[in-house]
């Protein structure tokens, strides 16, 4: 019995007439990603970071940037900009250059009221000259999140917003979103939603 | 010798009218015999019955809503001025006769690839000025400033000169009072008819200034024209009809001035990098700004797009009744600029920074570059983004300083201490040996710190240092 059953359940997969809820569907692998630089981190991501979509950070301190570097340095060998737009402090230089990112492509969007920050990070991520397009908004509401994510679509920019930690309530059209904990080991990464599979998947990134 | 002249016959309307984006009635009006009457008006005014030579009274019962300006010649001849500064790029030896420019072009023909495209070229630009013109082209400067008068024509050799102006009265040959009541007493009325009569004959009938301007006409006597002498820098006006309110209907008329200003820098092989807008107000101050290029150019629709970013975040302090565009440096144009825009997903594209810069603030805008200090707020600055300032990163030469995080403070921030022991967002737990830098004694900006790597309650990586001239305990960067 049990096998027959096994069987059928076989043949349905097979024939590709059962969705998977557990694994990455067709539609997510087809999309492009960039890869995290961890292994076990795009393992958790589905393939890395989405490539022309956006990725939400959700934090209480901000934490984050860490995880992007190796991503960071991988686009900063192509010819366009890597745009971050009102970053909380300066991202220090020596530091980025240490670690294989090319600062001559960093573009600082800084000191920006709210509707100008909204307006520059999605000139950056429409106009096809930005690579990736860091954003830290104050506040940000569902609809723009939308813009943006369509935005990132048609610039063909990889874009990612830090938020802080208690707006992740609000639902968003974003590719990924994900919460990430400094702890005492490093960071820790839960994914809240992750397009065409389940969430809930969590990574300690040691640091 | 070939003499192009581009008449632009309504003139003295476009230079109170070519700020508008709409056409309304409109008239000049000239004083005549103790009477204000019409001189000339537009389309929308003759379309509602209004006439030249009628008088101002009338011509408001026709159109209340007609709006009169009296005839500036002074004016005319600076937009005339103008218009000469943006021909500059089509010919190098320009003349003046009245709403009329002459363009001496035989010597540039070959380098616009002959009359057709050269004529294709300038009807282009044209309309961009906000001026409707006519344009002949004759062997002799009065033979094609006449065509254009009567309507333009095109005619490359002298001996078929006679054939197009037979039918021409001769009462346009000119304006001068006197020669014009012997031609109506002579009794020829088009130039075809004087032609016809033996030389000498005529010249002893009409007298010698008919005979003077015929010669001239035909290329036969010569006929010296004072050359346009072009200046150094451009600065045009443009007097708007109605005052503009609205800080994106500015643009329409900016564009005007902008077109010019590309005109006049193409006639120079130059570019501009800074142009400096004066908007003058009815009762307030007049308001001045700065419009800066990241690299030089001189293209139209690149500067246009530049100033309406920069307009619409202007706060004006009231309507506008006029504009000036005022260029006092230029630069030699390289065409090797042109090149960076072949490739638009490129780092160098300027057109993109461009927008953001006139939007967003020039200050908001910056690169970043490591420098070579030990001290950590001297090791990075902001990078300038113009080309100038493009510097090329090798991935063997960057190499970090060990430890050090990604964000660092601008100013580094004074942390409370517990039992001497330094808290951020809970007691601050100490990870690696401290690493001490003590340098900079040279500039008077020397520091000499003990660095940490430090962890708070909740998991923050931080970058503490103690002052060790003073013992205080400050943050000065994150490491995630």
């Amino acid at each position: 019995m049990d096998t027959v059953q096994q069987t059928g359940l076989d043949g349905l997969l097979q024939k590709g007439e059962v969705w998977r809820g557990d694994g990455v569907s067709r539609a997510r692998a087809a999309s492009r990603t960039y890869s995290s630089g961890r292994k076990e981190l795009d393992v958790l991501l589905g393939g890395g970071w989405p490539a022309a979509a956006l990725t939400e950070f959700f934090s209480a301190a901000g934490a984050g940037l860490s995880l992007l570097v190796p991503v960071l340095a991988k686009l900063s060998e192509q010819e366009r900009w890597l745009a971050w737009v009102n970053p909380p402090y300066v991202p220090y230089a020596p530091e980025l250059a240490a670690r294989g990112i090319d600062t001559s492509r960093v573009l600082l969007l800084k000191d920006l009221e709210h509707k100008q920050g909204l307006w520059a990070a999605e000139q950056a991520l429409r106009s096809g000259n930005c690579a990736v397009m860091l954003y830290w908004p104050e506040k940000i509401a569902p609809a723009q999140v939308r813009r943006l994510q369509l935005a990132a679509e048609s610039g063909d920019c990889m874009a990612v917003l830090f938020r802080p930690l208690r707006q992740r309530v609000q639902s968003s059209m974003a590719a990924l979103r994900l919460q990430i904990e400094a702890d005492q080991e490093g960071l820790l990464v839960k994914v809240l939603k992750q397009r065409g599979s389940w969430p809930g998947g969590s990574l300690q990134v040691p640091v | 010798m070939l003499w192009l002249a581009l008449y632009f016959p309504y003139l003295p309307l476009e230079i109170y009218s070519r700020g508008q984006s709409e056409e309304s009635p409109l008239a000049v009006s000239k004083r005549h015999g103790g009477r204000d009457l019409v001189d000339r008006c537009n389309g929308q005014a003759a379309a509602l019955g209004v006439r030249s030579g009628m008088t101002l009274s009338s011509a408001l019962v026709l159109a209340p809503e007609l709006k009169i300006r009296g005839r500036d010649k002074q004016r005319e001849q600076k937009a005339l001025q103008g218009l000469a500064a943006w021909a500059y790029q089509f010919s190098s030896r320009i003349a003046f006769d009245p709403l009329l420019l002459l363009l001496e072009v035989g010597g540039s023909l070959r380098l616009f690839g002959g009359l057709p495209a050269l004529l294709e070229k300038v009807e282009q630009a044209a309309p961009d000025l906000g001026y409707r013109m006519i344009h002949a082209a004759a062997p002799t400067p009065a033979a094609a400033a006449l065509l254009a008068r009567c309507g333009g024509g095109v005619v490359r050799e002298k001996s078929a000169l006679h054939e197009a102006l037979r039918q021409v009265p001769l009462a346009r040959m000119t304006a001068n009072a006197a020669v014009l009541e012997l031609i109506e007493h002579i009794g020829l009325s088009t130039i075809g008819d004087c032609l016809q009569l033996p030389r000498p004959e005529l010249a002893r009938r009409v007298g010698p200034e008919l005979s003077l301007l015929l010669d001239r006409l035909l290329g036969d006597a010569a006929d010296p024209r004072a050359l346009w002498q072009p200046r150094a820098c451009f600065k045009e006006h443009l007097l708007l009809l109605s005052e503009i309110s609205h800080n994106t209907a500015l643009v329409f008329p900016a564009r005007r001035l902008i077109a010019a200003l590309c005109g006049f820098l193409r006639g120079r092989g130059g570019a501009v990098q800074h142009l400096e807008w004066t908007l003058l107000h009815r009762d307030e101050q007049i308001t001045r700004f700065g419009q800066g290029l990241l690299q030089p150019s001189r293209d139209k629709e690149q500067i246009v797009n530049i100033f309406r970013e920069r307009i619409e975040r202007l706060k004006l302090p009231g309507p506008v009744l006029e504009i000036t565009l005022t260029v006092k440096a230029w630069q030699l144009f390289r065409e090797t600029t042109g090149a960076l825009f072949v490739d638009e997903r490129s780092t160098a594209d300027p057109v993109f920074l461009e927008r953001l810069r006139a939007r967003i603030g020039e200050h908001a805008v910056q690169g970043l570059q490591p420098l070579p200090d030990y001290r950590p707020e001297q090791s990075w600055g902001y990078r300038d983004l113009s080309a100038a300032g493009e510097t090329v990163f090798s991935r063997e030469a960057a190499t970090g300083h060990g430890n050090r995080p990604l964000w660092l403070m601008e100013q580094p921030r004074l942390l409370v201490t517990r039992d001497n022991r330094p808290v951020y967002h809970g007691r601050l737990q100490l990870l690696a040996y401290p690493r001490r830098i003590e340098t900079g004694w040279w500039d008077g900006d020397d520091v000499a710190r003990d660095y940490y790597l430090a962890r708070n309650a909740s998991g923050e990586r931080l970058w503490v240092y103690r002052d060790r001239r003073s013992g205080r305990w400050y943050l000065h960067g994150f490491f995630d």
